[in-house]
């Protein structure tokens, strides 16, 4: 909305940060390194616990087998022209590594690197999805202690600047892990950088057909949970599996599952009750082992049971079958939310990563400049609207401001919580003319102007109202500009 | 052929109250009792989302778990043999503090609940009591294996450890005879697991590893090597054993056999059978044994502590204290020689300070009484002198006195300070002045002899000096022709007699002025010498005081200290003699519980198992 101020207020306090500190290299470098990401795409991580599915999610997003590359190593998935891997580790220096193309991705050559000698793998692959975002394929994240920090996180929260986070079940261990980012003044100040992700949805719920919809209810329940919604900004359930067969599957991989599709049901059931059954045993379809392998590979026995049931019920073509595939993966809802929450907002998110650097150069190194750039990084907190906006949404989000919930969800989409554009902020239809935006953006600004001047409220109450009728005004200036274009 | 593990089981309640371990003992009974009982208590463990409730359900061969996404079993689930089906919340009031948690069976509420809201029952909302203690639920289906003995426990699921082993409130149910733990094919076992299961096999004779979900893995089989290698690894003698609940119900739903064999429930179903036969004798002997290893490991731990303690802390008490003594008498002796030092110090130096300052005032005063008689004459000033001098003195001698006085006071002070650890009443209880008296009284100013210019001599004087003055110029006159007697010449004579009058009269003063001056000096010298010996004797005086005074108080601080000390050593003495024997009563213990060890481990020595428990 109003990023341009916020953008040259964080390049500002680099600078004097950079100027404070010339004398120290350390903390120069550092700076430096965060002016220089400053420009960069925005930096997303998939993390997660071990094989929590944090690969294949990534593949599904992408749309192409690209991952995993390491398993000990951060691999970085950035847009470029052709595809391309290096490999940077400890003691050498960085190194082409080779790529070979597959039908539906790529492999990295890794021959000849010992394990956890690669510390990162940084892929350029022409790919639309990476225009806008750098993803960031992690290693697993341990169970956090109570003391210890994880390594592997520590770097992630270091260097990313919004988290996919994966998790089964969103409880206990995940969300231990999850608290560890909302350390600091800005990690309180700043807005929520994280989407749970329910993985591998399609196995739980003993594999049944509808685990994706009792997946739906799981995450909404997740997120009623306080504890939950305060660390991340949603929860999205999604099957990446099913959404990465969905975004590459094949004809040769219809046409079988089409024929297991003609087979009747009942004689077909006793062959899907198991993985093993489906592989070993002879379905009547007449599949070779080598194709039956591939389906389970690519689906799962609980995908190649959902893909027969809906070749089955309509879904006769390929293009059809795929794109119900990525429907009912969630795939599309994560994405979704990945632009409506991070790419529509990474104005916010990357100063929110380079304003935490700052912070941490001050505090790991003090300085005879430390005081002054504290303060600047207080008063950039405390002054852009931005932050005031996020701050207001940790408000609505654990209720403390007493706004029934009606005005609660009103103020929170207003604020900007469903999403950044002018449309998602109003909660209108995207293809609104820009005269009902105004009106709807007018009205909404006067309503909130009466109520943040009401001596009835109480003063938090009041102060949030003040928030969201700022916000409606920017919306207004923001219309404004547009029309004069 | 009970009856040996019974005995070795009898002999550890007997150690445990010999070393008065309620709580042990306690436990042992309670052992005592469950292996008497022949039903088998299965504890379902795992954690979260790994099919445990699916895997109880496959069990039993009925949907009596709930299970789904999200649906977390949150109260313990117990499956029991009933003839008719039923299910109740049993929920045991909170216990009291200070009871014993298990004394006696407490009166737990019992809430039936209908069969159809069991789902909401393990999901913890239904059939509780607000307020109420912890519960679980108790489901009753009539099944074979179930009334062949086997109780199913389905716990909540849960990473830690803790919930599974500690004393919850449901402990009665944790006190398990096989354990299973679950995890799921779609990944290793995982530290976590593999603590848990570290811990479990120390309590527990049987644990199993069941790994479920088999059906949705086409390499499960894989899996579970690398888990049997994860459990070789770790050193956990657990069997692993793969299932697919989802193919044993469809197999049950359909009555396929080939379908149940391959579920891998078989396997499952025939371990737990053999576990329950073996119960009275081979899991039972096992189960002593881990008492007795339980019981010697709490038994041993403090006896071993408190070994080491004495072996490596020296310093006990009554030790410290010797120590302590020690070091007070050293520290004393050490103040004796610092004190007496500072005395003979400082009084040395006092001695001579006094004696300067004396000196230096006597000087300025003689200097006065020079000045004075350089232009007065004696005769006249004498009087005046005399008394000034006088008081000049005794005021000299006053000032110098009451220095003395201060030094002194200030040097008992300062001798006093090295005692300022030990407190109280240091400093001598008498004003130093009373002791500091003048010896012998000072001499009286002598009035000195002077000469007096009396008439006669004047006169004797005048009449000599005119005569040569009459003589001189009568002669010189008759020369002139003029009588030796004219004017001019008896003129002269009185010039001449004159003068010599008041020649003679200075000559006088002079010499009544040394006179005057040289009896002063003595009289202040006298003075001096007199003072400065009085004053000597009252700076010795002070200073025998002070070592007498403080001689006595080290004396007095001696005796105490080291009366302490010899008490310390006495108590020392006897600590270490107490020590040793406790130390060989320990020694003694430890080798009791190392016998009944070695007994509990003969239980099994003695027959060998039939049935390897953990094949």
């Amino acid at each position: 909305m109003t990023g341009g101020r916020l953008d040259a207020q964080v390049r500002d306090l680099l600078h004097r940060a950079l100027h404070g500190y010339r004398d120290n290299p350390r903390a120069t470098e550092l700076l430096r390194h965060q002016l220089a990401r400053y420009d960069q795409p925005l930096r997303v991580a998939v993390v997660g616990g071990w094989r929590s599915g944090k690969s294949t999610l990534l593949n599904a997003l992408m749309g192409e087998e690209v991952a995993p590359v390491d398993g000990s190593a951060f691999a970085w998935y950035e847009d470029g022209p052709q595809p391309d891997a290096t490999g940077y580790s400890t003691s050498h220096p960085p190194q082409r590594l080779a790529v070979v193309r597959s039908g539906t991705g790529m492999r990295v050559d890794l021959t000849g690197w010992r394990a956890g000698e690669l510390r990162d793998i940084v892929v350029r692959w022409p790919a639309r999805s990476l225009r806008q975002v750098t993803l960031l394929d992690t290693p697993a994240v341990g169970v956090a202690d109570e003391q210890a920090t994880d390594p592997v996180l520590d770097r992630v929260l270091r260097e990313s600047d919004a988290l996919l986070y994966l998790t089964r079940d969103a409880r206990g261990a995940d969300l231990r892990i999850l608290g560890a980012t909302r350390e600091g003044v800005v990690g309180q100040a700043a807005p929520v950088h994280t989407i749970m992700v329910l993985s591998r949805v399609d196995e739980s719920g003993g594999g049944r057909v509808d685990a994706l919809l009792g997946a739906r209810q799981l995450a909404r329940r997740a997120l009623r949970n306080p504890q939950v919604d305060a660390l991340c900004a949603t929860v999205v359930p999604c099957s990446g599996l099913l959404g990465l067969a969905g975004r590459v599957l094949g004809e040769t991989e219809f046409a079988a599952l089409a024929a297991l599709a003609r087979v009747p049901r009942a004689e077909l059931e006793p062959y899907l009750l198991s993985a093993e059954r489906f592989a070993r045993g002879e379905p009547p379809a007449g599949l070779t082992a080598a194709t039956r392998g591939a389906l389970l590979e690519r689906l799962g026995v609980v995908g190649i049971r959902l893909a027969t049931t809906l070749v089955r019920t309509g879904c006769d073509n390929r293009v059809a079958l795929a794109a119900e595939l990525v429907r009912r993966s969630g795939l599309g809802e994560l994405r979704e939310s990945l632009n409506r929450l991070f790419v529509d907002r990474r104005q916010v998110l990357k100063a929110r990563s380079a304003l935490t650097a700052v912070e941490a150069v001050l505090r790991d190194e003090p300085g005879p400049a430390t005081a002054d750039l504290l303060a600047a990084l207080e008063q950039l907190l405390a002054g852009a609207h931005e932050f005031a906006e996020s701050r207001l949404l940790a408000a609505l989000r654990d209720g403390r401001l007493g706004f029934d919930a009606e005005l609660a969800a009103e103020a929170r989409r207003l604020v900007g919580g469903d999403g950044d554009e002018p449309a998602a902020r109003l909660g209108i239809a995207p293809d609104a003319t820009l005269a009902w935006l105004w009106e709807t953006a007018a009205e909404a600004r006067w309503r909130w102007r009466e109520r943040a001047d009401d001596p009835a409220l109480a003063l938090p109450q009041r102060r949030g109202a003040q928030v969201v009728a700022r916000s409606c005004e920017g919306l207004l200036a923001d219309l404004a500009t547009a029309h004069a274009r | 052929m009970a009856g040996i593990w019974l005995d070795a089981l009898d002999d550890i309640a007997r150690t445990c109250q010999e070393h008065g371990r309620g709580d042990l003992l306690q436990a042992v009974r309670l052992k005592r009792a469950h292996l008497l009982d022949p039903t088998l208590t299965v504890l379902v463990v795992g954690e979260p989302n790994q099919g445990k409730s699916q895997l109880v359900n496959a069990i039993v061969n009925a949907p009596v778990c709930p299970v789904g996404d999200g649906t977390t079993t949150v109260l313990p689930t117990v499956l029991r043999h009933a003839e008719v089906a039923s299910a109740t919340v049993v929920q045991t009031p909170l216990p009291g503090p200070g009871t014993p948690p298990a004394a006696d069976p407490p009166a737990v509420q019992r809430t039936p609940v209908p069969t159809d809201q069991i789902a909401a029952g393990v999901g913890g909302s239904t059939g509780r009591l607000p307020g109420g203690g912890p519960a679980y639920i108790e489901i009753a289906l009539p099944r074979a294996l179930l009334g062949a003995g086997v109780v199913l426990v389905d716990m909540p699921g849960g990473g830690d450890v803790a919930t599974v082993g500690a004393g919850t409130p449901v402990a009665a149910l944790t006190r398990a005879d096989t354990v299973l733990l679950v995890t799921d094919s779609t990944r290793d076992l995982s530290v976590n697991e593999l603590n848990m299961l570290l811990h479990l096999t120390r309590s527990h004779s049987n644990v199993a590893v069941v790994q479920t979900k088999t059906d949705l893995v086409p390499d499960w089989r894989a899996v579970a090597d690398r888990n049997r290698r994860h459990l070789a690894d770790a050193g956990v003698p657990a069997p692993l054993i793969p299932v697919s609940a989802a193919l044993r119900l469809h197999a049950a739903a359909t009555d396929d056999h080939t379908l149940n064999a391959e579920s891998g429930f078989p396997a499952l179903i025939a371990l737990l059978r053999r576990h329950l036969a073996a119960k009275p004798d081979t899991l039972a002997r096992a189960a002593v044994v881990l008492t007795a290893r339980t019981v010697v490991e709490q038994l041993a731990a403090p006896l071993r502590a408190e070994l080491t303690d004495h072996r490596s802390a020296e310093e006990s008490a009554p030790m410290a204290r010797l120590h302590a003594a020690q070091r007070e008498v050293d520290e004393l002796r050490r103040c004796a020689t610092r004190w007496q030092n500072t005395l003979t110090d400082e009084m040395a130096d006092l001695i001579s300070d006094i004696e300067h300052d004396l000196r230096d005032r006597t000087r300025q005063i003689l200097r006065m009484v020079d000045e004075a008689f350089e232009t007065a004459d004696p005769l006249v000033a004498w009087d005046a002198v005399a008394q000034w001098l006088e008081q000049s003195l005794v005021e000299a001698a006053e000032a110098n006195r009451q220095w003395l006085v201060q030094r002194c006071d200030w040097i008992a002070r300062r001798v006093a300070a090295s005692f300022a650890r030990y407190g109280h009443g240091s400093l001598p209880p008498w004003p130093l002045t009373a002791s500091v008296g003048y010896g012998a009284p000072i001499p009286e100013l002598e009035r000195p002899n002077v000469d007096r210019f009396t008439v006669g001599q004047k006169v004797f004087t005048g009449m000599k000096g005119s005569y040569g003055g009459l003589l001189m110029f009568g002669l010189a006159l008759t020369l002139a022709g003029m009588p030796m007697i004219n004017p001019i010449s008896i003129g002269a004579g009185a010039l001449f007699g004159g003068k010599s009058i008041r020649d003679e009269g200075k000559q006088l003063l002079r010499r009544r002025q040394a006179t005057v001056k040289a009896a002063v000096q003595r009289h202040v010298d006298d003075f001096f010498i007199q003072v400065s010996k009085d004053s000597r004797d009252a700076a010795r005086r002070a200073q025998r005081v002070l070592r007498d005074h403080f001689a006595a108080l080290t004396d007095e601080l001696q005796t105490a200290i080291i009366e302490s000390l010899r008490s310390a050593k006495e108590a020392a003495d006897t600590d270490a003699a107490a020590r040793e024997r406790r130390q060989r009563e320990i020694q003694q213990r430890m080798i009791r519980l190392a016998e009944l060890y070695e007994q509990a481990q003969q239980v099994t020595a003695a027959r060998p198992a039939p049935l390897a428990p953990l094949a």
